[in-house]
C-alpha cells in the first residue's frame, strides 16, 4: 500500500470519526426554538395576501422549472397555514421531528416556486431548518421531552453524531465568507465604488442628520478605506468561527455586523437568522463547568443558561470550576458566567479581556 | 452503511454549495450564492405594447381591463420609468424584466390589439457610462 493510499485513507477516517462522534444537540435545540418564530416572520407576507385572497401565481411570477408542481389555491394556502402551525410545534417542541421537517417541506417548497421568491436570507432559513430537520434536536428543550418525563419514560439520549452540526458550521461560515469574496473579488466593490454610491443614493433617507455628517457619509475618500473593512470584516466572520482563539472575537462581530444591516437596509428577517445561528458555535458539550452561586441567584442562572453551559450548584460565593479545573471566584468568574449566557454573551465577551480576568483564568 | 451514507451527504452539500457559489458568478439568478448587496447599480425602463397596426402604447396606461401594476406588483418592476437600484444585481433585476415582458404578453388573454411587449432600458452599472438595451417578449 503507497504512502498516499495510507494516508488519504486516514484522512476519510479522521472525518467519518468527526463526523459519527456523539456530540450534545442542545445547541441545535436552543436553535430550533429560535427558528419557529423566525419562520413565522418569514410566512407573514405570504399568510397577509392569503388572507386578502392572492397569492403568488395572481401576478407576475417565474418557476425555475416547467415540471416544479404547483397545487391548488386552496392546498396551497392551506400548506402556508400548516407550515405556520408546524413552525410554533417546532418551536414547542411538540412532535419535533414531524413539526420540523413539516416546515422545512413547506417552507423550502413555498422558496422554489418562484423565482420572485427568492431572497439570501429565505436561502439560508431553508438551509437551517433542513439541518434541523435530520439532527435529533427535540430531545431537549422541548414538550416532547417534558412529555416523556411525564409518563415516567426514560429520557433520550440528547447527544447525537455530530455531522449536522458541522454542516450548519459550514453553511453559516459560507454565508459570510461567499458574501465577503464576491466583494473582494470586485473591483467596484473593494475599491470602494458600490458603498460610496450607495451611500449617495440613499442621500434622502440621511436627511435628518446635519450637512456636515452628510457630507462625511458621502464623501468617496472614506469608502476607499470602508470598503475593504467591510470585506474584511465578512472573511474574518467566515474564517474566526473556526479557530477557538478568534471564535468569541468572531461571534461579536458578527453580532454588531448584523444588527449594522439591520439598521441600514431591507434584509427580511436575515439579521435576526443570522444572530440565532451563532448559538451552533458554543462547545457541543454541556455541564461541564460547575458554577457555585447564592441561593438567591440560582434560578435566575439556570434559567439564563440556555446552552446549559454551567452546572449550577448552591454555594456561599460565587465561584466557577473551569473545565480545566480552574478555579475563578469575583468579578473574573462574573465575567466568565456573562460571556457564556446567550443574552449577556454579548456585553460580557470584551471584559474577557481586563488583564485581571485574563490572569485568573491562566492561574 | 450508515458512515457512508453520512459521508455521502455531507460531501453532496458541501460540494453543491460550493457549485452554487461559484455559478453564481455567471447566472443571472444567484441561487445560494449569498452575494449581498452586490451592485450600485440602477436602471430605468419605457414599456410600451406594440400593437398590430403598429402603435407604441405606454403600459403605464390600462388596457382591456389589464393595469400593469397589478400584473407586476411589489417590486421596482410596478413603476419601471422610474430610476431604481438594482437590489441584486443588475443581470438580476434585467432577467425579471424580461420574464415581466413575457409573464404579462402570456397572462393578458383578453388583449386582441398587442403583439408583443418591448422594454427600452438604461441601465447604469455602478458608475459606469449608461447603456440602452431593448428587449422584447415573444410575439403573442
Amino acid at each position: 500500500m503507497s504512502a498516499t493510499a495510507a494516508g488519504s485513507r486516514s484522512l476519510a477516517g479522521a472525518v467519518d470519526e468527526l463526523l459519527g462522534r456523539p456530540v450534545r444537540m442542545r445547541s441545535l435545540a436552543l436553535l430550533r426554538v429560535f427558528v419557529g418564530p423566525i419562520v413565522l416572520l418569514h410566512l407573514q407576507p405570504f399568510l397577509s395576501d392569503s388572507l386578502d385572497g392572492r397569492i403568488y401565481s395572481d401576478a407576475f411570477y417565474e418557476p425555475y422549472a416547467a415540471w416544479y408542481p404547483e397545487l391548488p389555491r386552496g392546498v396551497y394556502v392551506a400548506l402556508l397555514w400548516l407550515a405556520a402551525v408546524a413552525a410554533i410545534f417546532m418551536s414547542l417542541g411538540f412532535l419535533t421531528w414531524l413539526a420540523t421537517a413539516t416546515t422545512f417541506a413547506i417552507v423550502a417548497y413555498n422558496l422554489f416556486l418562484s423565482t420572485t421568491h427568492f431572497h439570501n436570507n429565505r436561502a439560508y432559513l431553508c438551509i437551517v431548518l433542513g439541518v434541523l430537520a435530520v439532527a435529533p434536536c427535540g430531545r431537549e428543550l422541548s414538550l416532547d421531552a417534558l412529555i416523556r418525563r411525564r409518563r415516567g419514560l426514560p429520557p433520550l439520549d440528547p447527544r447525537a453524531p455530530a455531522w449536522p452540526l458541522w454542516l450548519l458550521r459550514f453553511e453559516c461560515s459560507i454565508v459570510y465568507g461567499a458574501s465577503g469574496m464576491s466583494k473582494l473579488l470586485d473591483p467596484d466593490w473593494f475599491g470602494g465604488t458600490v458603498p460610496w454610491m450607495r451611500a449617495v443614493q440613499s442621500r434622502d433617507e440621511l436627511g435628518a442628520l446635519p450637512s456636515w455628517v452628510i457630507s462625511i457619509l458621502t464623501n468617496r475618500d472614506l469608502y476607499t478605506g470602508a470598503a475593504k473593512f467591510i470585506v474584511l470584516t465578512e472573511l474574518f466572520i467566515a474564517c474566526g468561527l473556526w479557530w477557538r482563539g478568534t471564535r468569541y472575537a468572531a461571534v461579536w462581530v458578527a453580532v454588531i455586523f448584523h444588527v449594522s444591516i439591520q439598521a441600514s437596509a431591507s434584509v427580511q428577517v436575515f439579521s435576526v437568522l443570522g444572530i440565532a445561528v451563532l448559538v451552533i458555535w458554543a462547545v457541543p458539550s454541556t455541564r461541564d463547568r460547575v458554577l457555585f452561586v447564592d441561593e438567591r441567584r440560582l434560578a435566575l442562572v439556570r434559567g439564563l443558561d440556555w446552552l446549559a453551559r454551567f452546572r449550577v450548584e448552591p454555594g456561599s460565593h460565587l465561584e466557577v470550576i473551569d473545565r480545566d479545573g480552574t478555579s475563578l471566584r469575583g468579578r473574573p468568574a462574573a465575567v466568565l458566567v456573562l460571556s457564556r449566557l446567550p443574552l449577556t454573551a454579548w456585553f460580557a465577551l470584551p471584559a474577557l479581556l481586563l488583564p485581571a480576568v485574563r490572569r485568573a483564568r491562566r492561574a | 452503511m450508515r458512515v457512508v451514507g453520512r459521508r455521502a451527504v455531507v460531501v453532496g452539500v458541501v460540494c453543491a454549495q460550493l457549485a452554487f457559489i461559484a455559478a453564481g458568478y455567471w447566472s443571472d439568478h444567484k441561487t445560494f450564492a449569498f452575494q449581498m448587496f452586490p451592485e450600485a447599480s440602477t436602471w430605468r425602463a419605457d414599456v410600451v405594447r406594440v400593437t398590430s397596426d403598429g402603435r407604441r402604447v405606454p403600459v403605464s396606461k390600462p388596457w382591456a381591463g389589464y393595469h400593469w401594476d397589478e400584473l407586476v406588483p411589489d417590486s421596482a418592476l410596478t413603476y419601471p420609468a422610474s430610476r431604481h437600484h438594482a437590489d441584486a444585481g443588475l443581470a438580476n433585476q434585467l432577467a425579471f424584466l424580461r420574464s415581466a415582458l413575457d409573464y404579462v404578453a402570456r397572462n393578458t388573454p383578453c388583449d386582441h390589439e398587442t403583439r408583443y411587449l418591448e422594454a427600452t432600458v438604461t441601465s447604469w452599472h455602478n458608475d459606469d457610462p449608461p447603456r440602452i438595451e431593448v428587449f422584447r417578449s415573444h410575439v403573442r
